[in-house]
């Protein structure tokens, strides 16, 4: 049996050492997460540097955009270039375009999805399954494909050269969407059905009280999408509008590629200011963004 | 009493013919609607599209012009898809694409019947070669284009080495391109052709891919003219004196020409055309003009293009489209055009009084319009570029990727032979010849 001054020392030494060995951890994990700080600080300026380009060339002048060495801060920043390329197109008129085509297809989106997932997920009815599948089988048509029919059809209804080709097909609802609602919708307990049925809900009370609440990040996702979906779609518009004053931004863009040459600076201008709207809706969409698609990817 | 009844009667008639006269004038007066489809670019632009808009409807009030303006990658999806529907062309575009030109009407009558315009107040090879399709005028050639070599004064300059001449032949051009390059500078001295049995190649020894009557292969792709041709791509690409295709990529603009590197002082000359000309002039670049090197004594050939503007087949008033037509792509519209944009008229009597017609560069632009177009051929042979050019691409590649020896080139061509005869022999039944 050890006497007392001799367990003393010990106990101060493995003190000692699990001091020593918390201080290391602590140490390696400090490293590890500057290591992973500097990872992702270097992974985010490599992704911001075709921003930063696009930003350095709209301040450039032409003979300056290819030289080399390449001058990332230009020395005489031609601020001017933005009034031109706005001078040049009407592309704040076309940022208005693109806005009320964005907000109609995010309202027609939030109409026909939940009506037709919740249908999906919660009913039962001949050919249910079929008709799944039916819809499925849609989003694997190329969109060109389409164009040529879809267009022969809005000339005889005589919607061509108006917002409605592209602004109609949101309120019957996107198969990508509508699959995504579905499996989120999968997800919600029926015991909550039950219960709101039990205090006198009906199918649409279930929905609107119950299901579209809690389907907030699938919905997220719904709005983000179709936001950046229809403010880049460019083949549609260029099918079936024709005013010169009803263009979306993506279109207006195209203006700068001319037939033998790119207006770079001004390009760039333009489209810098364009994403902007884009960057501000992720900015602020981001977490429920996240959060959605990850509750989607887990419990579907 | 009768003489009364039958002055009623007349009185009665009279009156109807008055009412149907003034209906059926009211009904003339009614205008007529023509759409034209066009682009926007800094040869034509916006403002110069709209005053040909409303100097025609201020000449013939009874037509009106509907006109949609669009981008330049936009323009092949619609037109394709329009035409492809059946329905919705317009009633006057550009049609560019070989596979529209069925879609085109014939105004050979119409332009024969006009007291204003006829085919001799245009370019001879542009009208012939881009306005007429299987013997039918099929639109009338607006603006002009074609491919020259810029060099940047500058960059010779600062290298000691003189202009090149109009009489350079394809070797100068490496040995120059050769003395402009620094690769400290990122600087090349030349660019490299963008494809096969275009100026350069014709220059050479007026080299075909193949014989005029579209029978045979053998003896012309991989004949001696051919091989000298293609021997020379190799020399250039050899010498390193150009960007790589993987550089062009990158740095090159729309595949049209290195515009971009041109105007940045990287290259030191360019095969480019005239809306770059503009474009470098805009920048304020210090460049000369010469034509495609050539071989003395050869024809010299130039590698050219019109814009066909054409009305639809399906046009329900081919009258008034004409109207419009003549008038845009006549002297009146390309006039607007050239003085608002920087348009280069397709009328000799026109493209005089261009704006900028005493500056060197449009001197040496003009030099080059007179040559045999490369075109001249291309244009009766459409199974070149509708499949042969593609049966042939192998030497192409994989010289400028420079995975053969020099003295491979001809039996690489001799590879050829097979696949671009079967190619040949299966294209022209369907294309003719």
């Amino acid at each position: 049996m050890r006497t007392e001054p001799e367990q003393a020392p010990a106990a101060l030494s493995i003190q000692r050492q699990l001091r020593r060995s918390a201080a290391r951890r602590r140490v390696i994990r400090a490293m590890g997460h500057v290591l992973v700080y500097a990872l992702m600080i270097s992974l985010a300026l490599l992704f911001m540097l075709p921003i930063f380009w696009m930003a350095s060339t709209s301040l450039k002048m032409p003979r300056e955009i290819f030289a080399w060495p390449p001058e990332w801060i230009p020395s005489e920043p031609q601020w001017g270039n933005y009034a031109e390329a706005f001078g040049k197109y009407p592309l704040a008129r076309y940022m208005l375009n693109s806005a009320i085509l964005v907000i109609a297809n995010i309202i027609g989106g939030l109409v026909s999805v939940p009506i037709i997932a919740y249908g999906f997920a919660r009913f039962e009815f001949p050919f249910k399954h079929a008709l799944f599948l039916l819809m499925l089988s849609t989003m694997m048509v190329p969109g060109h494909i389409k164009l040529i029919p879809l267009f022969w059809l809005y000339q005889k209804l005589g919607l061509v050269d108006t917002y409605w080709p592209l602004i109609l097909p949101a309120f019957f609802g996107n198969p990508f969407f509508i699959f995504l609602m579905t499996q989120f919708i999968r997800t919600i307990p029926r015991d909550l059905d039950d219960a709101a049925r039990i205090d006198g809900a009906g199918a649409w009370g279930i929905l609107y009280r119950i299901i579209i609440p809690l389907s907030r990040p699938a919905l997220t996702v719904v709005v983000v999408f179709t936001f950046v979906w229809v403010w880049n779609d460019f083949l549609e518009p260029i099918i079936f509008l024709r005013d010169w004053n009803s263009y979306p931004i993506s279109v207006g863009l195209a203006f700068f590629q001319g037939r033998y040459s790119v207006e770079w600076h001004l390009f760039m201008g333009a489209t810098l200011v364009s994403i902007i709207p884009i960057l501000v809706v992720y900015f602020f969409a981001q977490r429920h963004l996240i959060g959605g698609l990850a509750s989607i990817g887990i419990k579907g | 009493m009768k003489q009364s009844i039958v002055r009623r009667i007349l009185v009665v008639i009279s009156l109807l013919l008055l009412l149907l006269v003034s209906v059926g004038g009211a009904i003339a007066q009614e205008p007529v609607t023509i759409t034209w489809w066009t682009l926007a670019s800094a040869e034509s632009p916006e403002p110069a599209i709209r005053a040909v808009v409303e100097a025609f409807e201020a000449e013939h009030p009874n037509i009106k012009i509907d006109v949609t303006i669009m981008a330049e990658s936009a323009y092949g999806d619609l037109m394709n898809t329009a035409i492809g529907a059946g329905e919705g062309a317009p009633d006057i575009a550009y049609f560019w694409e070989a596979p529209w030109l069925p879609h085109t009407l014939d105004i050979t009558d119409h332009l024969e019947a006009d007291p204003d315009l006829s085919r001799d107040d245009y370019f001879e090879e542009y009208f012939n070669n881009w306005a007429v399709w299987n013997d039918r005028v099929v639109g009338l050639p607006f603006t002009v284009g074609a491919n020259f070599v810029m060099y940047n004064k500058d960059v010779f300059d600062e290298a000691g080495v003189d202009y090149p001449s109009a009489d350079w032949t394809p070797w100068d051009y490496i040995e120059i391109a050769k003395a402009l390059t620094d690769p400290d500078k990122r600087r090349w001295g030349g660019d490299r052709p963008r494809g096969p049995f275009r100026a350069v190649w014709r220059n050479i020894g007026a080299t075909k891919p193949y014989s005029d009557d579209s029978t045979t292969v053998e003896g012309y792709i991989n004949g001696e003219d051919s091989v000298a041709a293609y021997t020379w791509l190799w020399d250039l690409v050899d010498s390193g004196a150009t960007p790589t295709p993987a550089d062009i990529e990158v740095l090159g603009t729309e595949g049209t020409g290195p515009v971009d590197l041109f105007i940045a002082g990287r290259l030191g000359m360019a095969t480019l055309n005239n809306g770059h000309m503009i474009t470098a002039a805009n920048a304020e670049v210090n460049f000369g003009i010469v034509p495609e090197p050539h071989v003395p004594g050869n024809e010299r050939f130039v590698h050219a293009w019109a814009l066909r503007a054409s009305i639809w087949a399906g046009t329900e008033h081919p009258d008034e489209a004409y109207e419009f037509l003549s008038f845009w792509a006549g002297p009146e519209g390309q006039r607007i055009n050239m003085e608002i944009g920087a348009l280069m008229p397709s009328l000799p009597s026109v493209l005089e009084d261009y704006p900028d017609a005493e500056a060197d560069y449009f001197q040496g632009f003009l030099g080059v319009l007179n040559a045999t177009q490369t075109a001249e051929w291309r244009a009766t042979h459409p199974c070149w570029r509708g499949a042969v050019i593609r049966a042939v691409s192998d030497a192409w590649d994989l010289i400028m990727l420079g995975e053969i020896e020099r003295d491979e080139v001809q039996a690489t061509l001799d590879g050829l032979v097979e696949p671009a005869q079967a190619a040949l022999d299966e294209c022209v039944p369907r294309l003719g010849g």
